[in-house]
């Protein structure tokens, strides 16, 4: 309202504390106490022409009421003013909201991962981790493993075979074992981690205790359930009274390991050719935990002098089969076909993983897609 | 496998549910991989019979199994013709031999008067249960012996047999056998047949042969059961592309105890669905007696091996209901193995199935105990960790691509050696193995940018193939922006600076410098990256990689978008690892003294290198310079033409005490002098 001293200091009180109450800015502030308290055409000014010219019986009283009514001016636009600088942005103030500038942080690859894990499992628990040439040549990769020419992994439909034979870049000849003397040529790209097994025992006098990790090739389209590559863990022990039963007792903790603690495991008889006794070795479903449904299926089994027992387990399903909690939710898509009877045995429980950035040399999908 | 439940209840006595038999026989080592309701209470069982048990490709095998899992008696086949071999190989006037004792062992025969027309409806059904076709009562009798006992069975029409006579020999090379379905088949010098006086008349343990075939005609019939050695039969299995029911089981091993029971069987049949009768005694023709194998066993070979208790008693039970014979002797058993268990030959075979129908489940679980510390694990393992964190933290997602690739994605990148083929490809597009990871990860950006992805930074640690073996290697290629977009700004596109800084990181990751020069004339880098953006890389005089821009033709030829550009590096890890210094654990102890620190700008020809520079001042300064750093390169506005201005941050320090302003002036004239000298340099 105009100024209008004649309404008295106590109703002038009351338009202050209307217009104080209005103030949301520094500006704002700074124009009400012009309004009120400058030295010529404010209220308080007013006020005091008015003094001024009043009868002395009223100037008392008027008098007393103009201090009051500047000290509570004065006492408004302070406390005003206190509470406007604390809101205040102070100078070279950012937007504390906006995302940071952070440098990028790659994202690993699933089978990287779950071979990292299944490696640093099997070093806690005192093996050696090996790693092998991914060519071989046919007596590590068949015939040592009791694998013999007419054997129907060796045929052209489940190998992959080299189109000319090389020669290995070096040779070191064996200290046990019963290989061919001299470099054998290779010819086939290795379809388990085993010829490995054999290469070490070749080099090496029990004790052993090692597990070897790496990608193996078959001759399989690829499809939802299949891929021609995949990744393979197996663990090869060697020594004197080891049994099928420390076998259990380390896939067991394996399991713990890398699905749970409570993750049961089961050891079911079965054949490979290169281990007596065998089992397949079943997990249970980790999705919906029924009963020792076989998803991650591995063969497991001790070989025929009872002194050695080799493991070996396909990391490429076990990969898919990890419950996916690190890593940020949109890098991370996943999805998973229910435990059903009717699926096969290996891809049961298998899921599809898709990373942020698809890695797939292929236009079906992506590469690591459980075998 | 495919049995029916209602035929395995002949066998053995079991009642309880198939479901329920069928798990009990997925935990002893025939997995159970389909269950299929066949009309009232029955059901079909589908059972994964593993190689070594070709017993168990027969109703009876199983039941032998089911027996020992419930501990009930298995029953004998329900009806068999009792009559007795006749002596010698002759029977009403068929005569039968062996002339190859390695490859047949032995060779039983009936001759049967027949009256030819389909098999009854409950055999037919059984049949179709088990998945065969059912074609006439004298073939069907035969597939139904097979599939009741496992022995492979054949009949011919007697009337078409040459001389009335059979005999298992080697074929003359070149000789054609018509096989049963029709097709002519060219017979080499090892493989075995069945022939009459004439000629072949069946590749035995395969197929029989098409003239003896029995027809509606057919009025008199030989029965033949024989037991054909497993190499044999699945090398000329294998040769001739033809694999049936019978190879399937002979090849995995026959049972050479079979034959006089399936020819009795099949008799008893003949009469049974009143198909025919016997016409007189079979003959069994035996070139080799089996005898049985005997196998000790030792009693703490099992515990030893198992690392569980079996208690005797249990061990008696288990051998004795799979049909071995157990005596017991001092310290454990001798154990005769039945004639259809061909995969028992050591003690290991017996403690298997002692552990197997024990019940793994009763295992233990234990450990391994620890004779020795263990062996290192292989250093490329921690070695690509290290790497692999490196590229992590520059900001690159890791891929694992396959390592076969297209020939003419591989051709670029091979160098002047052919890549390694392989002779039986999945496809063109997996036809040879990669020389390098960078075709797997342009291949990648590629479908990154086809699903929309504009920036892409993508690193693979894997082998890469030559003639002349195996490297394992990192590669890496970005495309898009330099650093994530941020409301800030400075968004700016991938350059040949940010991938040789990454390639400089991972240099310092393993504690070695990288030196970098233009490519070499027909170099795998010259060819694959753009002149001008392509450098390769070594440490010391050892060629590790190289690094630059991709040419656009290697983006085309993968369908990335036009325009794209890929920046890429491959770094020989192998190559690395012989550079680096053995260990990189060393350290510096911190500098007492401080550091002077001097800013120079030289007027120097604009086609002089940086490295030129850098390497001629560390040569000819003092060695108090401790760095030299080009922090900008000014053309332009006061600059002559052909010339550049070279800014050049100068930082000296001494290890044993404070420079003067006068030690460190000097110093930077002596760099300047040097400059002058080398290159006319003039200070600005």
């Amino acid at each position: 309202m105009t100024i209008d001293p004649s309404i008295g200091p106590d109703r002038a009180r009351a338009v202050f504390d209307d217009e104080l109450a209005a103030v949301s800015s520094a500006a704002a502030l700074q124009d009400l106490r012009h309004r009120w308290i400058a030295r010529s055409g404010s209220w308080v000014a007013a006020f005091m022409e008015r003094l001024a010219s009043a009868p002395p019986a009223e100037k008392k009283l008027l008098g007393r009421g103009a201090n009051e009514l500047k000290k509570h001016v004065e006492a408004g636009l302070a406390a005003r003013e206190t509470a406007l600088a604390s809101t205040r942005r102070p100078a070279g103030a950012v937007d504390i909201t906006l995302p940071g500038r952070r440098p990028a942080l790659g994202f690993r690859h699933p089978l990287s991962l779950i071979r990292e894990e299944v490696g640093g499992i099997f070093s806690r628990l005192g093996y050696q981790v090996l790693e092998g040439p991914e060519i071989e040549d046919d007596y590590h990769n068949f015939e040592a493993l009791n694998m013999p020419e007419e054997h129907p992994a060796r045929d052209m439909q489940d190998t992959l075979y080299l189109a000319e034979p090389l020669q290995p870049a070096s040779y070191e000849a064996p200290t046990r074992g019963r290989a061919p003397k001299g470099p054998q040529p290779l010819t086939l790209l290795r379809t388990h981690t085993s010829a490995m097994q054999i290469r070490q025992m070749e080099r090496q006098d029990p004790p052993v205790r090692l597990v070897a990790i790496g990608p193996v090739y078959r001759r399989d389209n690829l499809d939802l359930t299949h891929t021609p590559m995949f990744h393979q863990v197996e663990g090869l022990v060697v020594g004197r009274g080891v049994t099928l039963a420390d076998l259990k007792g380390t896939l067991t903790s394996m399991a713990a390991a890398l699905f749970g603690q409570d993750q049961a495991v089961r050891f079911r008889p079965s054949f490979f050719p290169y281990t007596e006794p065998s089992a397949e070795v079943d997990i249970r479903c980790i999705r919906c935990r029924a009963a020792a449904a076989p998803c991650a299926s591995a063969g497991a089994g001790s070989r025929s002098s009872g002194a050695a027992w080799c493991t070996r387990r396909s990391s490429s399903s076990s990969a898919t089969t990890l419950p996916r909690s690190p890593g940020s939710p949109s890098a991370w898509a996943s999805s998973a076909w229910p435990c059903s009877s009717g699926a096969s045995r290996t891809s049961a429980c298998s899921t599809r993983t898709t990373c942020a950035s698809w890695s797939s040399s292929a236009d079906e999908g992506p590469v690591f897609v459980a075998p | 496998m495919k049995v029916l439940y209602s035929w395995l209840r002949e066998f053995v006595d079991v009642g309880k549910p198939a479901e329920e038999v069928g798990r009990r026989l997925s935990l002893r080592g025939l997995a159970l991989e389909g269950l299929d309701p066949a009309g009232e209470g029955d059901a079909v069982l589908d059972v994964d019979v593993t190689a070594n048990r070709p017993d168990c490709l027969s109703t009876r095998g199983i039941a032998r199994e089911i027996a020992t899992i419930y501990g009930l008696p298995l029953k004998e086949p329900p009806a068999l013709w009792q009559a007795e071999a006749a002596a010698g190989g002759s029977t009403d006037g068929v005569t039968v031999a062996i002339d190859a004792p390695d490859l047949c062992t032995r060779f039983a025969a009936a001759v049967a008067d027949v009256r030819m027309g389909p098999s009854p409806a409950w055999m037919q059904a059984r049949l179709v249960a088990c998945g065969v076709r059912p074609i006439s009562n004298i073939v069907d009798i035969t597939n139904y012996v097979l599939l009741e006992i496992g022995q492979p069975m054949h009949a011919y029409d007697q009337a078409r047999l040459a001389g009335a006579s059979l005999t298992a020999r080697l074929a003359r090379a070149g000789e054609q056998t018509v096989t049963l379905d029709g097709k002519s088949r060219s017979m080499g010098a090892e493989m075995l047949v069945i022939a009459d006086a004439a000629e072949s008349q069946g590749v035995a343990g395969v197929m029989g042969g098409a003239h003896s075939e029995v027809s509606d005609d057919t009025r008199r019939i030989v029965f033949e059961a024989a037991c054909f050695d497993a190499r044999s039969v699945r090398t000329t299995s294998k040769r001739l592309g033809l694999r049936t029911e019978a190879s399937m089981r002979f090849e995995r091993g026959a049972d050479p105890t079979a034959q006089l029971t399936a020819i009795r069987r099949a008799c008893a049949l003949l009469e049974q669905i009143g198909a025919g009768s016997p016409a007189a005694p079979p003959v069994d023709v035996i070139a080799r007696p089996w005898q049985p194998r005997v196998i000790h066993l030792a009693r703490p070979r099992i515990a030893g091996l198992l690392g569980m208790d079996v208690p005797d008693a249990e061990v008696a039970r288990i051998l004795a209901a799979l049909g071995f014979t157990a005596t017991a002797v001092d310290g454990g058993w001798q154990v005769a193995a039945p004639g259809w268990r061909v995969d028992m030959h050591r003690d290991v075979d017996l403690i298997e199935e002692i552990g197997r129908h024990h019940g793994f489940e009763h295992l233990p679980t234990t450990f391994p105990g620890v004779q020795q510390a263990p062996a290192p694990s292989d250093p490329r393992i921690g070695r690509d960790a290290r790497a692999r964190r490196a590229a992590q933290a520059a900001g690159f997602s890791e891929a694992i691509s396959f390592a076969f690739i297209e020939a003419r994605h591989a051709a670029p990148f091979a160098g002047t050696d052919a890549p390694v083929a392989l002779a039986n490809p999945l496809s063109e597009k997996f036809a040879v193995m990669r020389p390098s990871l960078v075709p797997g990860l342009v291949d990648a950006v590629s479908h990154n940018r086809r699903h929309g992805r504009r920036d892409i930074q993508l690193f693979e640690i894997g082998t890469r193939f030559a003639p002349r073996g195996e490297t394992r290697a990192l590669a890496c290629a970005w495309t898009g922006l330099a650093t994530p977009d941020h409301g800030s700004g400075g968004r700016r596109d991938v350059d040949f600076f940010d991938i040789k800084g990454f390639a400089e990181l991972l240099g310092a990751a393993f504690d070695v410098e990288f030196s970098v020069d233009a490519p070499a004339e027909g170099s795998i880098e010259a060819n694959v990256l753009v002149p001008g953006r392509a450098a390769s890389v070594r440490v010391g005089d050892r060629a590790i990689g190289w690094l630059g821009q991709l040419q656009p033709a290697i983006g085309d030829a993968h369908d990335v978008p036009a325009n794209d550009v890929i920046y890429a590096a491959e770094v020989d890890l192998d190559a690395l690892t012989a550079a680096a210094p053995i260990d990189t654990r060393r350290s510096r102890p911190l500098p007492r003294f401080p550091t002077a620190v001097r800013d120079i700008a030289m007027l120097v020809d604009e086609s002089l290198s940086a490295a030129t520079v850098r390497g001629t001042i560390q040569a000819g300064t003092p060695d108090t310079l401790v760095s030299v750093v080009e922090f900008d390169r000014y053309q332009g506005k006061g600059i002559p033409e052909g010339k550049v201005s070279l800014a050049l941050r100068l930082t000296f320090q001494s290890a044993d005490r404070t420079l003067t302003d006068a030690e460190v002036d000097a110093a930077t004239a002596a760099v300047v002098e040097v400059l002058a000298r080398a290159f006319g340099a003039i200070r600005r």
